[in-house]
């Protein structure tokens, strides 16, 4: 549009209808996008190390998420494995105990119930203590009667467990009852106090990823002064002078996204071999859990934006600043 | 064309650049404005190309005042002005082509469009052949008349150049001078900075001439324009 000259005749103009322009508008971005990429091929040292250091940076926050994802995996596990054992009185008859086996098998929030008798248990630890003989030499058996009682998945965590531990220590036959979570709920708040530091640390690390991009573009910025000043010279305006580095942090980021991925998946794989080793020592099945395709997506469409808000913030500042100024 | 009315440019720090300087250009008009380094020649042609705003005064092209030009509206009057300049100014590390080209694309041109004017413009300047080279490639004179297509290539009426000859020999002067008269013949306002006094001597056309921000001289420039009306230069 010609602002100072109306009867001359605006170049820009005549050349597209509405639809035509949106459509020149996307094929336009796309041009700078790859023109931008092309830039940074041209340097493929220096643009490589930068995306490198983002790669790195982003890698650290993505793998303590992958960490913080299977302990919770491993910590649901676990937390079936609640058991709430109950301690007969000592004059409770074996008749009584299995009436109460019985009532107690009719509680929906229980799912499995096992009986031991004093014999049993008896029987059991001398087994595993080790004690072996030494208790043979016992006149009567001190071990009481136990009825452990597994909850349905529903009330397996610590407090769940903890409320049906409270309902069935009403039994009359019931001494007392033992819920052993408290090593869960030790656990429950590790991973929680786990989280909020890999939340402040992600945190951290990615502003310090769109600090490094802000400082490579404002590098870039003040390497093309010269370029700058003639573009606004022949009347370029502050968007269109920026476009191009607003797409520069982007491939930064995005690429560095990618190189955050690739550090990841290379560690999980590594790590995978020590874990199935582990896995048949222990003769269990240890699995990790790697990246799913959607926090791929997640881990490129934040790097990418980081890249993004990294150059926002250098070319805002830089560009309005430099102006031509000397020769004329 | 351009109409300065009781201009002042004092910039930060005192120095008083021009002071209360009036003068028209008619549109169409081919014109030389001379004077001293540190003359306010310089400072004169920022006022055109709001690289500088007044500090009293105004400034106008074509009836506008660039007093109310916004900041966000300079890019968009910088299209209507032809900069030439001493050094150049092309971006070296990019080809003929895509100097000249430059403006075009800023505006949003076609391809086709933007590869038949530069074509054009080259064509003016007598650079058709170099269109694909870098300009490190090409000699001084050779590098200003790219500088010249740049500065025509999206046909602005108004051009403005400063000391467009000054790093050139005088044949090499006079053959930029006479892209500047071609251009004015077609109608193109042209407004030349220059110290170089035998290069306006041969012509006639109106002369500025500046003195310590003060506009001295405002007429042709013939025998009545002389060396002893400046201090001797060099």
């Amino acid at each position: 549009m010609s602002l100072l000259f109306s009867q001359r005749k605006s170049p820009g103009a005549k050349r597209v209808n509405a639809g035509h322009g949106v459509v020149m508008f996307f094929i336009r971005h796309l041009q700078q996008a790859l023109a931008s990429l092309g830039e940074l091929w041209r340097v493929p040292a220096s643009s490589l190390l930068t995306m490198a250091v983002l790669g790195v940076s982003l890698s650290l926050p993505t793998t303590l998420h992958v960490l913080l994802k299977n302990g919770e995996q491993l910590r649901s596990t676990w937390d079936n494995a609640a058991e709430v054992s109950l301690f007969l009185k000592e004059h409770v008859s074996k008749e009584q105990a299995a009436k109460a086996v019985n009532r107690i098998k009719l509680y929906p929030q229980v799912s499995k119930v096992i009986y031991v008798s004093q014999e049993q248990a008896l029987t059991e630890f001398k087994q595993l203590s080790g004690f072996g003989e030494a208790l043979s030499y016992l006149d009567s058996n001190p071990l009481p009667a136990v009825i452990l009682v597994t909850p349905t998945s529903q009330f397996s965590s610590p407090e769940g467990a903890r409320e049906l531990l409270e309902v069935l220590e009403q039994q009359n036959e019931v001494a007392f009852g033992k819920l052993d979570v408290t090593w869960l709920e030790k656990l429950s708040a590790i991973v929680d106090l786990l989280k909020d530091a890999v939340f402040a640390l992600g945190f951290l690390l990615l502003l310090a990823v769109t600090l490094v991009i802000a400082n490579t573009i404002r590098l870039s910025i003040l390497n093309r002064r010269e370029e700058i000043e003639i573009l606004k010279l022949v009347g370029a305006t502050d968007n269109f002078i920026r476009r191009p580095f607003l797409y520069t942090g982007f491939w930064y980021g995005l690429i560095g996204g990618v190189i955050a991925w690739v550090c990841v998946s290379l560690m999980l794989w590594s790590l995978e071999g020590a874990l199935s080793a582990l896995a048949n020592e222990l003769d269990t099945d240890l699995m990790l859990d790697g990246l799913a395709f959607s926090e791929f997506l997640i881990l490129i469409v934040l790097s990418a934006w980081l890249g993004w808000l990294g150059a926002y913030f250098s070319v805002t500042r830089h560009v309005n600043e430099i102006e031509p100024e000397n020769q004329m | 064309m351009i109409r300065f009315e009781e201009v002042t440019k004092v910039y930060p720090g005192g120095q008083q650049a021009l002071n209360r300087v009036s003068f028209e250009l008619d549109s169409g008009q081919m014109a030389f404005l001379t004077g001293h380094s540190g003359a306010g020649k310089s400072t004169l042609l920022k006022l055109v190309a709001l690289m500088e705003r007044p500090t009293s005064g105004q400034v106008f092209i074509n009836g506008h005042n660039l007093n109310q030009i916004t900041k966000k509206q300079v890019p968009f009057a910088r299209r209507d002005i032809g900069m030439i300049f001493q050094n150049h100014r092309l971006l070296m590390d990019r080809s003929v082509f895509n100097n000249v080209a430059l403006p075009l694309i800023i505006e949003g041109f076609h391809l086709s469009d933007i590869k038949r004017r530069v074509a054009g413009a080259l064509d003016k300047v007598g650079l058709l052949s170099k269109l694909n080279n870098m300009p490190h490639t090409l000699s001084g004179g050779e590098l200003q008349r790219v500088g010249i297509a740049r500065a025509i290539v999206n046909k602005p009426p108004l051009l403005l150049a400063d000391e467009p000859t000054g790093n050139l020999d005088p044949s090499l002067s006079l053959e930029i001078l006479q892209v500047f008269e071609d251009l004015n013949s077609v109608g193109v306002a042209v407004l030349i900075a220059t110290h170089d006094l035998g290069l306006i001597a041969r012509m006639k056309y109106q002369t500025f001439t500046l003195r310590q921000g003060k506009l001295i001289h405002d007429g042709l420039s013939s025998t009545d324009l002389r060396e002893s009306e400046f201090e001797p230069i060099i």
